[in-house]
């Protein structure tokens, strides 16, 4: 029966209340832990000859006839005014065949507050020729003084929103009352997501339906955002998907290059294509934005974290939102008084986006390297001072965990971090040694709404249906495996159809590790739906009871012996089909769903260049049931490499004075290399939250970001004793605590 | 943009006199990056792959020939006779750009930043330019002349460096922000010349020419600092000029430890 209820959604740290309607799902039971026939076990993905063969078709491959290509102008100041904007060259030229200004698409504009943003675009039948038309847009830019410092925007209040405020408990008081107290100012850098595929769309009208092809994380969310900005019927706007080459956070709307294509479809009639560079997309589509974080923790000599303080300005940019760096101070830890103070400041630099844990990688960093300084002053265990203050209870919700299995975690970490005394044994020369470990805490319980179909034909074969993307990450595998399990199927006997918003019903965002908690489930319920009916129709046939009756190696399995091979039982259909559907259903009532881990990192420090190597990194992480082992571990291994590239060599430079951005190309901007990448050892504990839906299942495409950085810089410490506080760790940087170190040292030696 | 082909030398300089305008490429490693980033668009290029004469490298009265067409693949298979180079070679981008890329291309494109140019100048390499009257020899330092300078005349093609062996004690070091793939932040060569009883070092990305320092064999202890100083190395997106200074002491204490113990 379908059920109306209010639930609370979370995405990426943002709660909602929401009115949903859900099919009951409480009626299936989760599984039992450990692997089972096809889910738990590693399977290598269903569309990997597919990807391997250049067979699948990205947004990058859609050729559409007649397409035209458009070309963006972009400001080349990080704030101008427009005083003249003079299309009239580009609309007289008989190759160009389409050209807008901010007339007419919304995205583009006269008053440019960054450096790339948007100004007018042409459409041409050629890329290349499309950027030469570009010249006969006439411009007169009135260059204007930008706003780049955020500690300037915080004095001046140009924020993108009110100050926030946290309070818990008394703060002063426990600090005042502290046996320890340690404080510190950090600095993360801007960092780039640089999927592999850039930010793109094709756009085509076809009768009086808009057709989108994207490259997306949100295929609802696109059609939601066109509807809403052009004041379209969304059922007249289709969204399609297959096959996307990565967005980390970035790509989970219509973006600018979607209305623009769409204003030049609209314009010239023809389908048109918008796909931002490589140099574009280091430029306007999103960033992890810098912060500066001023902590504070107050302890006793025991190590019990008394007060938390933290003050955290995040540099947002020109447009975007001020992220939770406060997150792991107000969540990590059981301290009954924490401050918070955070400013989002608005900058002329281009706007941050959604970027892999948001905020959290930022305020782990920070929060970590804290802890350890604590507890280097309290001469304490860095593992035995977090087991201290493990949180039983969730404080700043004040709520229960659906489950949390962070001790154990620690427990499993044990090991890696008892090789510290061997590690730093092997330091030789200038290189150092030194083993670190940070703990983390996100989000990735996901939500309702959900919705999954299930198709069995009568030769015994099932497509799931369902209008979700796979963002790279190997949800069609998961899929397809969760459909398997249920049906009793071997899993070459499941397909999954995806991708386009007309062929399917309603699917989560895959972003804030939601799409295996919100679409699991959905599939589940929906494949069980489909399996009840197919042993309702052979109980009929055979003369059985349905409750002696399971779906099991492709066959209908009576407990009293008989079986029946699926295809038997369908091909009585002929052409008659079953359809099952599903839905998620809703979170836990009043619990807080988490994920939690540590990772435990080695490293070698080079005391004279300031070069610093990773060497191995054990990820421990607790996310419920585990769908598919094999595509889990290259989750943790994407996240893990991507930390290491935040914490060593990436950063977006910008100039000082002007705001433009220094680091546009692959070659300015340093992505790490495999010669960069460590050992990774990855641990998944593979516990299902008996709370959370008929899976247990939590997200993993961002705990194993999370608390890379910080478990590097606490492993520089241990190897060399000096308190880096600011990524990435250049080399500079490096010499600079190094330096700072000695000085210490030789302050403190007696006279 | 029209793409020449000529098929031995005499036809490539022919071409070469009538278009100077000719952009001539080799492996593309650094041509195609201009064109692709739209900063040059030559109305011509001048494909030198199939000039057989600059292909590979062998011995000349004593000395190693090595044609400008040499790929950094093939340059690292020098290790025994040329270990900086072949060292150098090693550092220079991924197997890609290493097959395609060929020192003709450092000496044409004379960024400091060049990773073959510091071990050529240790070795004290004369560079052969061919024209329409005929070719001339030219010690490398004389040929390098600013950033991204060479003293190549505009009918000229670069086509071989000499170098006399040197025995083994020399080698290169270079620094980057990452392991793979990166261009220098600092580099440096190092050689000992037992013949002339000296040390030569050179370094680059710290100045707007690779840098060349020379010390008596006995004079060894100075050189960090000799060659501290004689970097002129700026801040960019890469590093700052303190690190570049400071590393280039570093780099300069390790080569001697590897060159003379």
């Amino acid at each position: 029966m379908a059920r109306l209820i209010r639930t609370e959604k979370e995405v990426e740290g943002r709660y909602t209340e929401q009115w949903v309607v859900v099919e009951e799902d409480a009626a299936i039971d989760q599984w039992p832990a450990g692997p089972r026939e096809t889910v738990g076990r590693p399977v290598p993905r269903v569309d990997g000859y597919e990807r391997a063969r250049g067979q699948a078709l990205f947004t990058a491959d859609v050729a559409l006839p007649g397409m035209l290509h458009a070309a963006v102008l972009r400001s080349p100041y990080a704030r101008a005014r427009v005083r003249r904007l003079d299309l009239s060259r580009a609309r007289e030229a008989d190759w160009v065949l389409g050209a807008i200004g901010p007339d007419d698409c919304d995205a583009l504009t006269l008053e440019p507050g960054f450096h790339g943003e948007p100004v007018a675009a042409v459409a041409v039948d050629s890329p290349g020729r499309a950027r030469e038309a570009l010249e006969l847009i006439d411009v007169d830019w009135e260059e204007l003084e930008p706003l780049l410092d955020p500690e300037e925007a915080v004095r001046r209040n140009e924020l993108h929103e009110e100050p926030r405020r946290y309070e818990r408990g008394d703060a002063d008081a426990a600090f005042a009352d502290a046996d320890v107290v340690v404080e510190a100012e950090y600095r993360t850098q801007t960092v780039l997501h640089n999927p592999l595929e850039t930010h793109q769309s094709v756009c085509r009208w076809e009768g009086d339906t808009l057709e989108v092809y994207i490259s997306t994380q949100f295929i609802w969310g696109v059609r939601d955002d066109i509807a809403e900005s052009l004041d379209l019927p969304p059922d007249r706007i289709r969204v399609i998907c297959n096959f996307m080459g990565g967005g980390f956070g970035a790509k989970n709307g219509a973006h600018a290059q979607t209305f623009i294509a769409i204003a030049l479809a609209s314009q010239t009639g023809r389908p048109v294509r918008c796909a931002l560079s490589r140099r574009e997309e280091n430029l306007a589509t999103g960033n992890r934005n810098s912060t500066i974080q001023r902590l504070r923790a107050g302890a006793r000599s025991d190590g019990t974290l008394v007060a938390l303080e933290g003050e955290f300005v995040n540099a947002v940019g020109w447009k975007g939102w001020s992220g939770p760096t406060y997150g792991p101070m107000e969540m990590l830890y059981a301290c009954e008084n924490v401050r918070t103070l955070t400013y989002g400041a608005k900058l002329n630099l281009p706007p941050n986006a959604a970027f892999r844990a948001p905020g959290f990688v930022e305020g782990t960093f920070g929060l970590e390297c804290l802890l350890d300084e604590l507890a280097g002053r309290l001469e304490l265990d860095p593992l035995e001072l977090r087991a201290r203050n493990h949180a039983d209870r969730d404080l700043a919700d004040d709520r229960p965990y659906s489950s949390k299995n962070l001790l154990e975690c620690y427990r499993r970490a044990e090991p890696h971090w008892a090789r510290r005394d061997a590690v730093r044994a092997r330091s030789e020369g200038p290189w150092r040694r030194g083993v670190g470990l940070a703990s983390q805490i996100w989000y990735g319980g996901g939500g309702p709404p959900s919705y999954a179909w299930v198709r069995i034909g009568s030769d015994g074969r099932a497509t799931v249906i369902t209008a979700m993307q796979d963002i790279g990450t190997g949800t069609r595998t998961a899929m397809a495996q969760i459909a398997a399990e249920e049906l009793g199927l071997p899993l070459d006997r499941v397909r999954v159809s995806l991708g386009d918003s007309s062929r399917g019903p309603y699917a989560s965002i895959s972003a804030g590790s939601s799409t295996t908690p919100s679409m699991g489930p959905a599939v589940r319920a929906a494949a069980a739906d489909a399996a009840r009916q197919v042993i309702e129709i052979a109980a009929q046939r055979y003369h059985l009871e349905e409750r002696l009756l399971t779906m099991q190696g492709g066959k209908v399995v009576s407990s009293d012996g008989g079986s029946w091979p699926l295809e038997e039982v369908t091909g009585l259909l002929e052409d008659a089909q079953i359809l099952g559907k599903g839905a998620r259903g809703p979170n836990p009532t009043g619990m807080r769903v988490l994920t939690f881990g540590i990772q435990v990192a080695d490293v070698a420090v080079d005391v004279e260049t300031g070069e610093v190597r990773v060497e191995r990194i054990a990820a421990i992480h607790d996310v419920g049931r585990v769908i598919n082992p094999l595509g889990a571990q290259s989750q943790v291994e994407g996240g893990i490499i991507q930390g290491v590239g935040h914490t060593l060599s990436e950063e977006r430079l910008v100039d000082p004075a002007s705001g433009i951005v220094l680091t546009q190309s692959l070659d300015a901007y340093k992505l790490p290399t495999i010669a960069d990448v460590p050992e990774i050892v990855v641990e998944l504990l593979d516990i299902p939250d008996e709370h959370l839906t008929n899976l247990g299942s939590k997200g993993l495409g961002e705990p194993p970001i999370v608390p890379t950085a910080a478990a590097i810089v606490n492993a520089i410490r241990d190897a060399t004793g000096a308190d880096v506080r600011s990524l990435p760790v250049s080399r500079d940087e490096m010499l600079r605590a190094l330096r700072e170190a000695r000085e210490r040292e030789r302050a403190a030696a007696p006279a | 943009m029209e793409v020449l082909t000529p098929r031995s030398l005499g036809e490539a300089l022919r071409i070469k006199a009538e278009r100077p305008d000719a952009v001539p490429i080799q492996g593309g490693t650094d041509v195609m990056v201009e064109l692709n980033f739209d900063r040059a668009r030559p109305p011509a290029l001048l494909n030198l792959n199939e000039v057989p004469e600059l292909r590979g490298w062998s011995h000349e009265n004593g000395m190693l020939r090595l044609g400008s067409g040499l790929t950094y693949t093939e340059a690292m298979a020098l290790s025994e006779r040329l270990r900086a180079l072949a060292e150098a070679s090693r550092t220079v981008g991924g197997p890609q750009i290493r097959n395609r890329g060929t020192i003709g291309g450092n000496l044409g494109t004379a960024s400091p930043a060049g990773d073959a140019l510091p071990p050529l100048l240790v070795y004290g390499a004369e560079v052969e330019l061919a024209g329409p009257n005929g070719s001339r020899r030219l010690p490398l330092q004389e040929f390098l002349v600013g950033p991204k300078r060479n003293a190549l005349a505009e009918d000229e093609l670069i086509v071989a460096v000499y170098v006399r062996p040197l025995g083994s004690r020399q080698t290169f070091m270079k620094v980057g922000p990452r392991n793979a793939m990166v261009i220098a932040v600092v580099s440096l060569a190092m050689c000992v010349d037992e013949e002339r009883n000296e040390i030569r070092v050179s370094f680059g990305s710290a100045g707007p020419v690779a840098g060349v320092v020379t010390a008596p064999l006995d004079e060894a202890d100075d050189l960090p600092q000799r060659v501290a100083e004689a970097a002129s190395p700026i801040d960019d997106v890469r590093g700052t000029a303190r690190y570049r200074r400071h590393a280039l002491q570093v780099l300069t204490s390790r080569a001697l430890v590897r060159c003379l113990t």
